[in-house]
């Protein structure tokens, strides 16, 4: 009896060693081969972030890489993040190429090696760098090590209502942030108990896009120096962004603003308050344009740059932008292959517009921006305008990801409803916390 | 095992003697397989990762390089830099000190309630307990919609009598409490035990109260509080120990009220929306852990959270002599 | 045990028959107590009306400040299962519940039982070690835990929600030593004088006399997979194809963009499975959470 016990456990045991020992399996990197033929074709992982329909686009244009890369076979995954990625690499089980949904992340795959530099790859073809405008040039390396290439973007701009421009007398878009506050004044409709029926502008922090990154390049205002210290409190930018902001949330009522915000609809639902008539500009992402169709929404609008700081006019056009990467992770094991997709995905012109009309984001080659194939949508031009934008700036690329942009985010919010007053002392505060998080991560020796 | 230490010594034939010590081996085997899970999952699941973490909370890991020996970087930027580290001590604090004792309160109210009740003990005792059956995440849900700020039935009712009401999950100072709520909704489990415990109270105790004149309070107190003391501790012990690892509450309350500013092409998160305010000590680590894979800092946090644990345990079980009332024989 | 002691109580108030005046009294009092439990039981299952009431409100009513549903809009609930995976959800969640109680029940048993009835060296040290385990929060060894399963390729799937249970778990173990210290030496005796070894012992006469405390483990570590979420959410996460049904919620109304009425009907579906095993099961239920309160 306590035989058959003790075998029964001892089997038990082995069934876990078991599966634990066929998960160990090590990687091999197969010797780089840079021609692929059909007779032996070479099989690669390719994970991406999309699910579904965004997904079935993406396999349409893996599908025409396939027919023009015959030597060549891709099996895409959907619905991954990074999370998995970062499993999957420290379980020596990794795909071959991997996208990962935020250039957020960019410093932890380049500062760390998870993703193999690109460089060698980039002069072997003769890509030079002024394929991509100086935004995600900048978001897809870390300090000159460029471990990822962009593949499709977001940029932002200003949503308005044109029906509710014209009743209200307006004829053009806001272009400095003076003016910005006035339409939004005039473009608020309060209920007779005094809370909010229509708002003009909704600038709290955290509602849908509302976030320092997002607004911050409408007033210039810089995250870190040339070495990469976080230096808020020294812009004067974001100084001019929080006062702005704290005056126009103030004369809404924080109170009333959240309220109404409660009752304002989820973003990315058809009930979303600007698909509803419900708020008259919004900041937002170039995918509006295709959900407002794809939600059958009545409003009549138009697209056009955010505002910028009254002081800054040369800023006008300009905007915030990030994206999605992808990379080659060092444990793949078909890299020469791995760098064929990348390269396709990223740089021909005609995949990025398929995916850009497929997907509804920004396509992020200078050729593919003025592709003739790309959806002819004045609207949706207006953000690809401005992500080819020279101004146009993304968010530090760093090792903490993005740390830095929830702890200023966390004052933001603070100073907006008013439980911080000190603004100065507030921002130094943020950027000794960010400073020291790089301190931090970096501690030991930087890799 | 001494017992058969203690006869070997008395002169017995061999045969017997390799018998006996045959028949102690067997015993060790048997024990050895009985404990085997236990000794397997000892030492995978708790031992070796206790040790682990120890080391890795003198590192800097990222779960992409191996982990890099910074000594004691991780500690110092614990107490001296990282400023969501108080405030997820304090919350936790706030968790411990305000919600378990009125968790405790609550439980103890309702079954001495339902114990001098005399009609539909059985639906009343369904009613108050059903609210502990539902699902962490689910109940979360429920109460993020009921105390929405503009749409939730609280607030339209508050209205109704003429009262603004406060932004709930939306409001620093709010969350904290709208959690509490939550948190003594489901007071059933805990409902459960002092019932018992109570119904448990030998009846001759309180005749002889009240032939000594004592009114309900003083029976209360003198007889059904120290009777049940035991109970009353085991379940404190676990309310504090539920407290330290509060994270499921927080983690979607947070989520959901904070709503989605976190869409595409950002993984800001809302973890501890309001500012903060439901940033709880496991949620911090999570964070750390999880989203920032700054697994090395994310171990010493953990490691603080082992020693915070274990003393509060500790203080909890030998303190527990001085106010608790033990039954000779009792337990 | 504790309804069987209230027909004691009442025999108690029935012997000594009281004078009219404090009978009028008790009464009075009892009408007041009934009043406090009848507010505070409507307290309680007000939660549960809202739930219901919003979960059948259009899309448009649920952004409104009404209460009551204008038309009851019962589609709401099929229109959950096309939005999410609720089926895959409700499934992964079986497989974790389901094989996560098995494994425990067959792993802890045989320890509860070494713990509990035989003799040996170091076992007040194992029993200590385990009451630790107990009490510690999970998150203070998850990291390294977490890394392990990652090395294993194991993230993104349910097997080390699974697994660890396979290898016993510390309350049940704690709880299933109270109850088999509870058992008689007499029946272990009479089994050891008929040749029984202890595995025998084990397996006919303790897990006979303990059925309701296995039941009970059993029941807890069911409930305890159903509403587990830091699990699933530190393993699953990544993979939808194997969320459980908490995470499925959690992410329901932000990943479907829902409003409150759908989410309300999810919230409802997901608390259903729990609510109706209460009513099928509410002995046991009441059983067995006594159990680890008297226990303990």
């Amino acid at each position: 009896m306590v035989k058959r016990a003790a075998m029964a456990v001892a089997v038990l045991v082995s069934i876990l060693l078991a599966a634990g020992c066929s998960g160990g399996g090590g990687s091999k990197n197969s010797a780089s081969t840079t021609t692929f033929s059909a007779d032996h074709p070479v099989n690669i992982n390719y994970w991406v972030y999309f699910t579904d329909p965004e997904l079935g686009v993406m396999k349409q244009v893996v599908a025409q890489f396939e027919k023009t890369h015959p030597g060549i076979h891709v099996t895409t995954r959907g619905g991954i993040d990074d999370t998995k990625i970062l499993a999957s690499i420290t379980a020596g089980k990794s795909p071959d190429v991997a996208e990962s949904s935020s250039s957020d992340y960019s410093g932890k795959y380049c500062s760390s090696g998870a993703w193999i530099n690109l460089d060698p790859y980039l002069k072997q073809d003769n890509i030079p760098a002024s394929t991509f405008p100086p935004a995600p040039r900048y978001y897809t390396q870390y300090k000159g090590n460029r471990c990822a290439l962009p593949m499709l973007a977001d940029a932002y701009g200003l949503y308005y209502n044109t029906a509710m421009f014209k009743k209200a007398g307006l004829t053009h878009p806001p272009r400095t942030m003076s003016e910005l506050t006035q339409y939004a004044k005039r473009l608020t409709v309060r209920n007779s108990d005094g809370s909010l029926k229509v708002v003009g502008l909704d600038p709290v922090n955290g509602w849908y896009e509302n976030a320092p990154a997002h607004w911050g390049p409408q007033f210039g205002a810089k995250w870190v120096d040339a070495q990469g210290n976080s230096i808020i409190a020294k812009s004067p930018g974001w100084k001019a962004f929080l006062k702005w902001q704290k005056n126009l949330v103030d004369w809404y009522g924080y109170n009333n603003l959240v309220k109404w915000q409660a009752a304002a609809g989820d973003e990315f639902s058809p009930s979303q308050a600007f698909e509803r008539g419900k708020v008259a500009m919004n900041l937002d992402g170039e995918w509006r344009v295709s959900l407002i169709k794809k939600d059958g929404s009545k409003v009549q609008y138009a697209t056009a740059p955010l505002p910028v700081a009254d002081s800054m006019p040369q800023l006008y056009g300009a905007g915030y932008t990030s994206g999605s990467i992808l990379g080659i992770p060092k444990t793949a094991k078909q890299k020469a292959a791995a760098w064929e997709l990348v390269k396709y995905l990223a740089t021909n012109t005609k995949a990025e517009a398929l995916l850009s009309n497929g997907i509804a984001n920004v396509p992020t080659t200078t050729a593919s921006a003025r592709s003739p194939l790309l959806h002819n949508d004045p609207r949706f031009a207006v953000f690809v305008r401005i992500f080819n934008n020279p101004n146009t700036a993304t968010t530090p690329v760093s090792i903490i990801g993005a740390q830095n942009q929830n702890l200023f985010s966390t004052f933001n919010t603070a100073y907006q409803n008013g439980h911080a007053s000190d603004l100065q002392g507030g921002l130094e505060n943020v950027d000794k916390q960010i400073n020291a998080a790089l301190k931090q991560a970096s501690a030991g020796g930087v890799p | 095992m001494s017992s058969v230490a203690g006869t070997a010594s008395v002169p017995v034939p061999v045969e017997r003697q390799r018998a006996r010590r045959r028949a102690a081996w067997r015993r060790r085997g048997t024990v050895l397989a009985f404990m085997s899970p236990w000794i397997a999952g000892f030492l995978i699941f708790f031992g070796y990762p206790l040790v682990w973490s120890a080391y890795l909370s003198f590192t800097h890991y990222d779960l992409l390089n191996p982990p890099r020996w910074v000594g004691l970087a991780n500690y110092r930027f614990l107490f001296h830099s990282d400023e969501t580290f108080w405030p997820a001590v304090k919350n936790t604090l706030w968790f411990l000190a305000i919600a378990v004792p009125l968790q405790v309160l609550f439980a103890f109210g309702i079954a001495v309630m339902l114990q001098r009740a005399r009609r539909g003990v059985g639906t009343f005792r369904t009613v108050f307990y059903l609210p502990a059956l539902a699902p962490p995440v689910a109940a979360t849900l429920a109460f993020v919609y009921l105390l929405n700020p503009a749409t939730g039935p609280v607030n339209i009712f508050l209205s109704k009598l003429g009262i603004q009401g406060p932004l709930w999950f939306d409001s620093p100072s709010w969350a904290k409490p709208s959690l509490t709520l939550l948190a003594i909704w489901g007071v059933g489990n805990m409902m459960i035990i002092f019932l018992a415990a109570i119904v448990d109270v030998p009846q001759h105790l309180y005749e002889a109260a009240e032939i000594d004149g004592a009114g309900v309070w003083r029976r209360l107190f003198y007889v059904t509080l120290p009777s049940i003391s035991p109970v009353l501790l085991f379940a404190v012990v676990i309310a504090v120990i539920d407290g330290l690892q509060y994270f499921t509450q927080a983690y979607v309350a947070a989520t959901i009220a904070g709503g989605s500013a976190a869409s595409t092409g950002t993984v800001a998160t809302n973890l501890g929306y309001p500012e903060n305010s439901t940033l709880f000590y496991p949620v911090l680590l999570y964070q750390q852990a999880f989203l920032n894979f700054n697994m090395g800092y994310a171990s010493a946090i953990a490691m603080l959270l082992l020693f915070v644990s274990f003393a509060v345990v500790l203080a909890i079980v030998l303190n527990s002599k001085r106010f608790v009332h033990f039954q000779a024989g009792g337990r | 045990m504790s309804s069987a002691a209230i027909p004691v109580e009442s025999e108690a108030i029935v012997r000594r028959k009281p004078p009219a005046a404090v009978r009028r009294k008790r009464f009075l009092v009892a009408v007041a107590d009934h009043s406090l439990l009848i507010a505070g039981a409507l307290i309680f299952i007000a939660p549960f009306i809202f739930i219901a009431l919003t979960s059948l409100m259009t899309n448009q009513q649920a952004l409104s400040s009404h209460l009551w549903p204008h038309p009851f809009q019962w589609s709401n609930y099929t229109e959950v299962f096309h939005k999410a995976p609720m089926w895959r959800y409700a499934l992964n969640t079986m497989l974790y519940a389901g094989l996560g109680t098995l494994g425990l029940v067959v792993s802890s048993i045989p320890v509860a039982y070494a713990l509990a009835r035989l003799r040996w060296r170091g076992q007040n040290v194992a029993f200590v070690i385990t009451l630790v385990a107990m009490m510690l929060p999970p998150q203070v060894t998850v990291i390294p835990v977490y890394v392990m399963w990652a090395k294993l390729g194991l993230v993104g799937s349910l097997w080390p929600l699974i697994l660890p249970n396979w290898l016993g778990d510390a309350f049940s173990i704690f709880l299933l030593r109270q109850f088999f210290l509870t058992i008689p030496e007499e029946y272990l005796d009479a089994a050891r004088v008929d040749g029984c070894g202890e595995f025998r012992i084990l397996t006919t006469v303790v897990i006979r006399l303990s059925k309701p405390a296995i039941a009970a483990v059993a029941l807890f570590s069911f409930l305890f997979c159903f509403n587990d979420f830091f699990g699933p959410l530190l393993y699953t996460i990544e993979n939808p194809n194997h969320w459980t049904l908490s995470v499925g919620l959690a992410q329901f109304r932000t990943l479907y963009q829902v409003q409150w009425n759908l989410t309300m009907a999810a919230t409802l579906i997901v608390m259903a499975p729990v609510i109706i095993l209460f009513f099928l099961a509410q002995r046991a239920f009441v059983e067995g959470v006594t159990l680890t309160g008297v226990k303990g």
